[in-house]
């Protein structure tokens, strides 16, 4: 495959991009939140607190408050990530944090994102009679309306993800932010525009492959990882472990 | 000072007190400090037609419907987790309508469940606007009597036949000790018509008494309890023991006698069959 040559060459696996862009959308002072089924916003998490030199809030599904977990479960749930916590602040505590008004960014599992930002968590076919039936919304139709920021990431960006209509709206509301292993889309004025791309894609591949029309003013090839943030996802995932089981491919 | 009469249990007692067609709501989340022993102990005793509620099941009710168990299901999101996916006997059930399924966002089946907890019908919930769930389920806004201008959905009440909650400690009485994230187990006791527990070990009175605050549950709320040494397997009971990966991939092979041999993995059966 074009992956295994061309990225050990050009250093930005799919997994890295991903990673890497989730934990690009951390901002300063901040709280923000990653769940269950979520291990790619959770390294992103702790990517952000190795890699940039600013304080955030770092909660998670698992109770944690800033923990220092003494290892990266392969369960984004997993207790070892309230490891260190001073308080355990539990899914009750974090949902309605994020109703009243007060989480700033909530990353969310999504099967198909429309140009708007809404998700399909559900099912694939009719609701009723599914030829594919999804884990479900978990956080989203809740999430995804109340945070002042969501962002969602697909492991496979294709016409099948990134749709025009969705088969099911899960959740409204919009995200803020989605992450492929080749594109970073943020909204503008409403709907999903595409910020930039990988070095190794191009607008015209992007386009191809999303379901969805989109504005790309202003977008460019995504900056490359620094030496901080590659540094930080090895100590993450010395043996490429999770790299290994998240399978992802640019093509 | 009585400390109460024990209320400990045999697993099979205890499983014993749920009859076919009840509600369930089932402690921890995914892989975590669920009540599985219990799980594994109601298809053992051939339960049918239960219920599971619960905002984040996974090896639980996948392992209900794979026994033929359940027939309906009020739950959030629905995959075994780690890195194993969806929840393959749970999506076959529901793709050929075997378990009828009444989807929520974590959310709103935690305001029906407060619903219930707080005595009364229904309970506000914040965002699902522009969701197809609450069309989907007959969700009805009402907007804000003292005159905001605010809409919000409310969710009737969810009062489950049974929680179930897998617990570190308890005492003989019945009272809950859970470390870690207590997840959602605190409203589903609040909210359940009756709480069963099953524990790691029993700690002492005393223990109890010099720190009150770490008890989820109190005893009185609680019917009968059991002790089941590493009855979260093969999830995790934080801190005492991880999820056990290799156990998980044996269970989610598909073949003959898969699911007889994982029932009998379980510690409970091992214990029971003093091997």
């Amino acid at each position: 495959m074009f992956e295994g040559r061309a990225t050990v060459e050009a250093g930005w696996s799919g997994f890295s991009y991903i990673v890497t862009n989730l934990a690009r959308f951390v901002r300063p002072d901040e709280i923000t939140f990653s769940g269950v089924n979520s291990a790619l916003p959770m390294l992103a998490c702790l990517l952000a607190k190795q890699a940039y030199p600013f304080d955030f809030t770092y909660i998670n599904v698992a109770g944690g408050v800033d923990p220092s977990p003494s290892k990266v479960p392969i369960s984004s749930s997993d207790p070892v990530l309230a490891e260190g916590s001073r308080s355990i602040f539990s899914n009750e505590d974090f949902y309605d944090l994020c109703t009243r008004g007060l989480m700033d960014l909530c990353f969310l599992g999504a099967a198909q994102v429309d140009g708007i930002g809404r998700t399909n968590v559900s099912c694939i076919g009719d609701w009723h009679a599914p030829r594919v039936r999804l884990p479900g919304g978990g956080g989203g139709a809740v999430m995804l309306p109340t945070a002042r920021r969501a962002v969602t990431w697909r492991t496979e960006h294709s016409r099948r993800t990134l749709v025009e209509t969705l088969d099911f709206v899960t959740a409204a509301g919009g995200m803020h932010g989605v992450v492929t292993p080749i594109a970073v889309f943020v909204k503008r004025e409403g709907r999903l525009a595409l910020a930039s791309w990988h070095p190794e894609a191009s607008l015209e591949e992007v386009r191809d492959r999303t379901g969805f029309t989109f504005d790309a003013k202003g977008a460019g090839p995504t900056p490359p990882p620094t030496p901080e943030e590659r540094a930080g996802l090895a100590a993450l995932d010395p043996e490429g472990r999770f790299a290994a089981d998240a399978k992802i491919r640019l093509r | 000072m009585s400390a109460g009469a024990s209320k400990i249990v045999s697993l099979a007692d205890l499983a014993g007190r749920v009859p076919d067609g009840s509600s369930l709501a089932l402690g921890g989340s995914f892989l975590h400090r669920g009540p599985f022993a219990f799980v594994r102990e109601l298809i053992r005793q051939g339960r049918r037609d239960l219920e599971v509620v619960k905002q984040s099941p996974g090896y639980d009710i996948d392992l209900l419907c794979r026994a033929g168990a359940l027939s309906r299901a009020k739950a959030g999101i629905v995959a075994m987790e780690g890195n194993f996916g969806l929840a393959p006997w749970y999506r076959k059930a529901i793709e050929t309508g075997q378990v009828r399924l009444e989807e929520h966002a974590c959310a709103s089946l935690t305001a029906g469940l407060r619903a219930a907890a707080f005595g009364v019908p229904f309970m506000p919930c914040g965002g699902i606007h522009g969701s197809d769930l609450a069309a989907l389920n007959g969700w009805k806004t009402v907007e804000d009597p003292y005159g905001s201008g605010e809409t919000v959905y409310v969710i009737p009440r969810i009062a489950p036949d049974f929680a179930v909650i897998q617990a570190n400690e308890v005492s003989e009485a019945g009272d809950v000790r859970v470390f870690g994230t207590s997840h959602w187990d605190r409203i589903m006791s609040r909210s359940a018509k009756r709480v069963l527990v099953v524990a790691e070990r029993v700690a002492s009175n005393a223990s109890f008494r010099d720190q009150p605050e770490l008890t989820l549950v109190p005893h009185f709320l609680v019917e009968a309890v059991s002790i089941v040494p590493n009855g979260a397997w093969p999830g995790s009971l934080w801190p005492d023991y991880e999820i056990d990966y290799p156990a998980v991939e044996a269970y989610m092979e598909d073949g003959p006698g898969v699911l007889d041999r994982h029932l009998a993995a379980g510690p409970e059966a091992r214990e029971a069959a003093h091997v």
